[in-house]
């Protein structure tokens, strides 16, 4: 596995793509950062960027890198090297691009202009999306033969993590505000990664307001320190079941 | 500190590290001041310095030991119906009350440190309580740790100047039916519920800042039933809510800085002929709430970090007119779970949405001259010339020097 | 003849409803070259693919000297593949990916055989990378990973194909090695005449079935003719006529 990883790694980090990303997120960063006078203020408009950027790009380039390495991915399962050795490999190594070539772009820009507990949880929420969503488009490449669809049902997840989910939810809030069903909303949004990151740089953000709300299950859910736990765990589930999906598939697939 | 029986009027008596055990009744007027840590410990008695004379100043003690009590408010140092008291350089140190001023006129109350001991609500007294006082002056304390950092009530014509309120159980400055006051210069943070201005009409609010109350109902400035009054040049930051107006008429609220917030601002419909010109809003959870229409109040000049429109005439002020009641924060009014959403891209395409369509925020409320730029001068609360600077580490993470002269 | 080295017994292969190998009963042994030919579609992917494990057959098992393959991956370790690649790691150098191949077969430089990285001229190309190189030069790469772990078994998918006459000579010298040595090759090409004569048994599938697998001098023989291309078809009317099925 480690061999895979270090090559395949070696391979990423000259990929134009990688570095691409890298400077795209640095651009963007550096570009808010620049524009506003206030860097809290370009926080929260990097926020709504990473919560859209991140998973569409880990997810679409996930796909795309898997189909372009098929052959490769073959040569490899010929060798006397078990499968999931492989697919961790690779896993790993997309992984590890993405989060290097992340921390440079947004990581990097986040630590000089603005050192403090919410840029600390951008960078972490928006580390785990980037694992989460490697995993989410590593399972669908795995799934579909064809790069076109592949790619489709990519955007087509995309879309429905950053807004449909959310509409839906919402919806159901409003068409349900006489009755108690705040128990159930609340987790719901937390089950969504992209919610979930979003709440935790919130919590920081929005700590003001959020400490005028009263609601117990809020509290519950989100108080202190247990907000990130729930995070952290909501974030591991998501980036491990598909994994196990995915390991699942690729030991039986025909290649 | 038996020569205090042998003393004349007008005397002055000086101390030397010298502990005395006791409640001390001051019945002259004399000048009372301590040197090299000099301590008076009321012993758990009662009160600890009793003044029953005009013309008494108290002066670089070490002040403790006034008890708790359920009947009594015994203090640190108490004057009833007494002129121009002076107390200053002391250091109170967890008395029940610290300084009580009840009936006296002209008193002054200086470089005191005033510090509680943190224990339950009921076991603590306000820091320094002005009952029915006037011409007061209040300046350049610390006071820190108790139920209400100064309270006023029934106090006229009289000034706070300069002071650092921290950490108390319920307000950092609290003033009932108390009138013509001004507080300029000082710092209130960290305070169960913030400062509560309530029942008092022709009241100056200048150059201070409101920092970090935060809790269901807290406040950084909670205005209820004021009349008349002036909240210009200050800041209100970090609050759960930064200024909360209910039931005021003619309040002018002008170049403050409402920055990082939950609630910027907190309107009851109620509100009369007040005006909210030249602020400036930023970084804030909902620059604005309010339940209803607000038709006689004016809104124009502020800058809104929200704004997106644009100024083609160059004039700094932008074509169109602001909106800052969004959807979202409507939607929160009604549904406060709906928190979880926030900063969402669903949210925020609905919020700007709305703005460009309203239909369900009310058009009264909407600022005609939203500004471009940031005043730099809006929300300088800077004058403060407290004791020792100090260092505010505010949620941005940037460190606020005071400048303290 | 020996112990058979490859045995498929009963395999078939299903992708979705279509069979692309029904009920494949064959050996190859040590010391052989087979050649397997047939249209496109008949199954020569499939069945190489199966004993490589790039795909699990239907019915039926595949085994390696007597080792019916499973889930361990350790039988490849006797096995050199020579495919036909158009996409390696684009950022890659040559010599990155033959380091990568050497490290993922746990290979010390003793067991290593090189000869083909300097016949075929790539000793000064490793620093290349793979996304510049020509398809040729792909090709080339493609059979050094083949050859270089000594392998008893060899797979070459079309190997002359896009290979300059000389170097695809080179190949075919080596590939004979491996037979002298007592190794099985297995040769899917179409192009007949560059491989027939390193030939021993050719093996002919149509439609996922195996026509027939017969010694190469028999089939010239019993056509009367030369070269593979002339007797191939004479062989299949005859077939058909008779009804044969091997």
């Amino acid at each position: 596995m480690l061999k895979v990883f270090k090559y395949t790694l070696i391979d990423l980090a000259r990929n134009r793509f990688v570095l691409g990303y890298a400077l795209l997120m640095l651009f963007v960063a550096e570009g808010l950062f620049f524009v506003e006078d206030d860097p809290s203020k370009a926080l929260l408009s990097l926020v709504q960027v990473v919560m859209a950027l991140v998973p569409l790009i880990a997810l679409v380039f996930t796909i795309v890198y898997s189909y372009d390495s098929l052959e490769f991915t073959q040569l490899l399962a010929v060798q006397p090297i078990a499968r999931r050795s492989i697919l961790a490999g690779q896993l790993l190594a997309l992984c590890t691009a993405l989060l290097v070539a992340q921390g440079f772009g947004l990581g990097l820009p986040l630590i000089v202009h603005l050192p403090n507990m919410a840029a600390l949880m951008l960078s972490f929420s928006g580390s785990g999306l980037v694992l989460v969503f490697t995993a989410l488009g590593l399972l669908i490449a795995l799934k579909q033969r064809e790069k076109a669809r592949g790619v489709g049902v990519g955007l087509t997840v995309w879309f429905l993590f950053v807004l449909v989910y959310d509409a839906l939810l919402m919806a159901l809030m409003f068409s349900f505000s006489d009755h108690p069903i705040e128990p159930f909303v609340v987790p719901l949004a937390a089950l969504n990664p992209i919610d979930m990151g979003r709440i935790l740089v919130m919590l920081q953000v929005d700590l003001a307001a959020m400490m005028g709300y009263s609601g117990a299950v809020y509290k519950d859910f989100f108080g202190s320190y247990g907000g990130i736990a729930v995070a952290a765990a909501v974030l591991l589930l998501w980036f491990v079941v598909p994994t196990l999906f995915s390991f699942r598939t690729f030991q039986r697939k025909d290649l | 500190m038996e020569v205090l029986a042998i003393a004349a009027p007008g005397d002055t008596i000086h101390v030397y590290g010298e502990v005395h055990e006791g409640t001390i009744t001051i019945e002259k007027s004399v000048v009372l001041i301590g040197h090299d840590g000099a301590v008076i410990d009321g012993g758990e008695q009662g009160e600890v310095v009793l003044i029953k004379s005009n013309d008494v100043t108290i002066e670089g003690f070490t002040i403790r030991g006034s008890r708790i009590s359920n009947l009594e408010d015994n203090a640190g140092i108490k004057a009833s119906e007494c002129r121009n008291t002076v107390i200053q350089d002391n250091f109170l140190d967890g008395c029940f009350f610290a300084i009580y001023l009840s009936g006296s006129k002209g008193a002054l109350v200086e470089h005191n440190t005033v510090v509680g001991h943190n224990v339950r609500d009921d076991q603590m007294g306000n820091g320094i309580h002005l009952w029915k006082c006037n011409s007061a002056i209040i300046r350049n304390n610390t006071v820190r740790n108790h139920r209400d950092g100064i309270y006023f009530e029934f106090v006229t014509d009289s000034r706070i100047i300069d002071n650092i309120s921290t950490g108390h159980i319920r307000y950092g400055l609290h003033f009932m039916f108390s009138h013509r006051n001004e507080y300029i210069g000082n710092l209130f943070r960290d305070n169960g519920a913030g400062v509560a201005v309530m029942y008092s009409h022709h009241m100056i609010m200048r150059h201070n800042r409101f920092e970090a109350n935060r809790g269901a109902s807290a406040y950084g400035l909670l205005l209820k039933e004021i009349n008349d009054g002036e909240v210009t040049d200050n800041l209100m930051m970090d609050n759960t809510t930064g200024l909360m107006v209910d039931g005021c008429n003619r309040i002018s609220v002008e170049r403050n800085e409402f920055r990082n917030n939950g609630w910027a601002l907190r309107l009851f419909a109620n509100a009369l002929y007040c005006a909210f010109n030249d602020n400036a809003f930023i970084a804030n959870t909902f620059d604005l709430s309010s339940n209803g229409e607000l038709k006689e109040n004016v809104m124009s000049g502020n800058y809104w970090d929200r704004y997106v429109g644009y100024d083609l005439d160059h004039d700094k002020v932008g074509d169109t007119p602001h909106r800052p009641l969004g959807f979202f924060a409507l939607l929160v009014e009604r549904i406060p779970y709906a928190m979880v959403f926030s900063r969402s891209l669903f949210v925020s395409l609905l919020d700007r949405a709305e703005r460009l369509l309203p239909t369900l925020t009310p058009a009264a409320l909407q600022d005609e001259h939203p500004l471009m730029r940031q005043q730099e001068w809006v929300g300088k609360a800077d004058k403060n010339n407290g004791n020792a600077p100090i260092s505010v580490r505010t949620m941005n993470g940037r460190s606020n020097d005071m400048d303290h002269g | 003849m020996a112990e058979p080295r490859i045995t498929f017994t009963d395999v078939g292969k299903r992708y979705g409803k279509l069979w692309a190998l029904r009920n494949l009963n064959v050996a190859f042994h040590p010391g052989e070259v087979v050649m397997i030919i047939g249209p496109n579609g008949s199954g020569k992917t499939t069945l190489i693919k199966g004993l490589l494990g790039l795909v699990r057959p239907t019915t039926g098992s595949i085994a390696v000297n007597g080792t019916v393959i499973g889930t361990d991956p350790a039988y490849r370790q006797a096995i050199g593949y020579m495919p036909q690649i158009s996409q390696f790691p684009a950022a890659l150098t040559i010599g990155q990916l033959l380091d990568m191949m050497r490290d993922i077969r746990e290979l010390d430089d003793a067991s290593i055989d090189d000869r083909l990285i300097t016949d075929l001229g790539l000793d000064k190309q490793l620093d290349k990378r793979l996304n510049e190189l020509s398809g040729g030069t792909r090709q080339k790469v493609s059979a050094v990973l083949a050859f270089r772990s000594k392998p008893e078994i060899l797979v070459m998918d079309e190997p002359t194909a896009g290979l300059d006459p000389v170097s695809a000579s080179k190949v075919l010298g080596r590939a004979a090695e491996v037979r002298e040595r007592g190794g099985t090759v297995l040769v899917t090409s179409h192009l007949m005449e560059e491989v027939e004569t390193l030939a021993d048994r050719i093996a002919y599938l149509e439609d996922g079935h195996l026509r027939f697998i017969l010694p190469m001098s028999e089939i010239l023989e019993s056509t009367g003719q030369q070269r593979l291309a002339k007797a191939l078809p004479e062989l299949l009317v005859r077939k058909v006529a008779t009804g044969a099925n091997a």
